[in-house]
């Protein structure tokens, strides 16, 4: 059964429409991620069902019950931010304690309460600290901490790992997500960052502009992208435009080269979409093939990116790297090899 | 410039600083013929008029620096949440009490709400003890406003109380366990000057004649010679000893290293 539902959701800022007709269901104890460019709307719904922006249009539900006009301390919904925003006045343990002191739970039963949070987050010596003497990825585990205290029916992230760097980011997202999973708490992420979403999400919600693009599961958002605009924002895509030769089987000349998709497409020109890592160096039987110069190659450890030209178009390739393979050199004309079903037909 | 130079106008600093005040300190010892001793300060702290108006003074510094903060904090607070286009305009009226004399603002208060008025204020010793306190707060607001304001700046106030919201937090909670905990240095610092303007005022108290610090200096002042200077060392005491709390209180706060 869905356990938090938007539906039709707007927001206007004067004449600037921010949010259109955005609907979602999330299940109990789904991990969502809302995925996008900065301005795209993403933070703004999750202001909406923090409580924190009032909808110009729509409704949130929370197990039921209509929340879109409700204030935000009355929500019980448990919130992260970017800036950690842990009061600087409070020791961890305080800030840790402070929703449940706000509802008047009992001193026994918020000291219980904070250590089995301080544990969880693996702090448990750290209560007695202000935050200004915790590092910010230590930081951001109080606050998440503080946000689980008081049992919240949802748990909302805004881009907690933003302000990290990079090691303690990966870390920190995978104990998120184990936190999440043992909790069993629904929550929705709100990130710029495609690897974080792929990586923690059970769907991602795609947005642009405004409006949710695509809602999927990871695998689909990347493998089945619904728009030319989720193609492109999440992984590294080639586009390349191709000229159909024959609609019924699919097959189209791009750069020069004959490609047989096996699956019927529109006349006139269409756009594929190429992952570069679905590329491979070299003719194979059965699979489809391109023939190109290589311009560019970055050796990047375990990836070699080449970069070549297909005629009057630009093709990135992903090789991994192997010590038993030599790499190729710039100006080599190379073929590639492609299994037609991965390349994928860009709508709009 | 050369570190002889600098010491040069560092000295020439403190003595055009120090030295009326050592001559005020000096004269205010000197009221026994030949030999310095408190005789001054004897005489101010044994006249029971002393007592009870610079008693009365602190009574109405306290008073208006409880009501400057309860009027302060969350207006500034609120001006930065939800209404920041409106600080230039919060700014410009906090700023008026420096330009308006406060003789100008004390004669208002008297047209206002003399007993022939609709809110009789002077017409009974409590009224008018609350509008001086109201004039007192307004003559400190361009401080107390400035003092806060700043002290909001070094806080993300926004973030602060959506997160305390997000965890069931009213207005108040807020206010009083977050805001006002992170801002206190700065409250007090306001409060402290706050302190010293009423303890020296002397316009208004006087035009509505009430028993205040401010009038008794300047009676004494016309009237005797050694006493006034005692009066202004014990003043200048009270002020430095304000600034030296000050100081205290931002050293024994323990999160105001915080990372803001």
């Amino acid at each position: 059964m869905t356990f938090l539902t938007i539906s039709r959701l707007e927001k206007s800022f004067g004449a600037n429409r921010v949010v259109k007709d955005f609907n979602l269901e999330v299940e109990k104890g789904e991990f969502i991620s809302l995925l996008g460019p900065s301005g795209c709307g993403k933070t703004t719904v999750l202001r909406m069902v923090a409580g924190f922006e009032l909808p110009s249009a729509g409704r949130i539900t929370i197990a039921g019950k209509d929340v879109s006009r409700l204030r935000p301390n009355h929500r019980n919904i448990g919130m992260v931010f970017q800036a950690y925003a842990l009061f600087p006045n409070l020791t961890v343990a305080q800030n840790v304690g402070f929703g449940l002191k706000v509802k008047g739970a009992p001193a026994r039963e918020i000291a219980a309460r904070v250590a089995e949070m301080l544990a969880l987050i693996g702090l448990p010596e750290m209560g007695e600290r202000y935050p200004y003497q915790l590092s910010g990825g230590q930081q951001q585990r109080v606050a998440l901490a503080r946000a689980l205290a008081p049992k919240p029916q949802v748990l909302l992230l805004d881009e907690p790992l933003s302000a990290l760097d990079a090691k303690v980011r990966v870390s920190l997202r995978n104990e998120i997500r184990a936190i999440q999973r043992e909790l069993g708490i629904t929550t929705i992420f709100v990130t710029h960052d495609q690897e974080e979403a792929l990586s923690m999400s059970d769907r991602i919600v795609v947005m642009h502009q405004g409006v949710a693009d695509q809602v999927g599961t990871p695998f689909d958002i990347y493998n089945r992208p619904a728009t030319r605009f989720v193609a492109g924002f999440v992984g590294t895509l080639n586009t390349l435009t191709a000229q159909v030769i024959d609609p019924a089987s699919g097959h189209v000349r791009v750069g020069g080269s004959d490609l047989v998709l096996g699956r019927a497409l529109p006349g006139g020109e269409v756009v594929l979409g190429l992952r570069p890592e679905m590329l491979r160096l070299g003719a194979e039987p059965g699979m489809a093939s391109l023939t190109g110069t290589i311009t560019e190659l970055d050796f990047l450890g375990s990836v070699i990116r080449l970069r070549l030209d297909l005629g009057d178009q630009r093709l990135a390739v992903d090789l991994f790297n192997t010590t038993r393979a030599t790499p190729p050199r710039v100006g080599d004309s190379v073929t590639l090899a492609l299994d037609p079903a991965d390349a994928l037909v860009i709508g709009a | 410039m050369t570190r002889a130079a600098s010491w040069a106008i560092l000295l020439l600093g403190l003595t055009y600083f120090i030295l009326p005040l050592l001559g005020m300190i000096e004269f205010s010892l000197s009221m026994r013929r030949g030999e310095y001793s408190f005789d001054a300060y004897v005489a101010v702290l044994g006249d029971p008029q002393f007592r009870q108006t610079f008693s009365y003074s602190v009574m109405m510094a306290l008073l208006t620096i409880v009501f400057g903060m309860l009027l302060v904090v969350p207006t500034a607070f609120w001006v930065r949440l939800k209404l920041p286009h409106l600080r230039p305009v919060i700014e410009f009226i906090t700023l008026l009490p420096l330009v308006i004399p406060a003789i100008v603002v004390v004669f208002g208060y008297i047209r206002l709400y003399n007993t022939s008025s609709w809110l009789p204020l002077t017409g009974s010793v409590l009224g008018t003890n609350l509008l001086l306190m109201f004039g007192y707060a307004t003559l400190s607001l361009p401080y107390m406003y400035r003092a806060v304001d700043t002290g909001l700046r070094t806080i993300d106030v926004t973030t602060l109380t959506e997160a305390a919201q997000s965890l069931g937090a009213g207005w108040i909670t807020i206010l009083g366990r977050i805001i006002l905990p992170n801002v206190l240095v700065a409250v007090l610092s306001g409060a402290f000057v706050t302190f010293a303007i009423v303890m020296g005022e002397f316009t208004m108290a006087a035009l509505l004649n009430r028993p205040a610090f401010g009038p008794y200096l300047q009676l004494m002042g016309a009237n005797k010679a050694y006493e006034p200077f005692a009066l202004a060392t014990i003043a200048f005491i009270i002020t430095w000893a304000c600034m030296g709390l000050i100081q205290l209180v931002t050293r024994f706060t323990k999160h105001d290293k915080a990372a803001r």
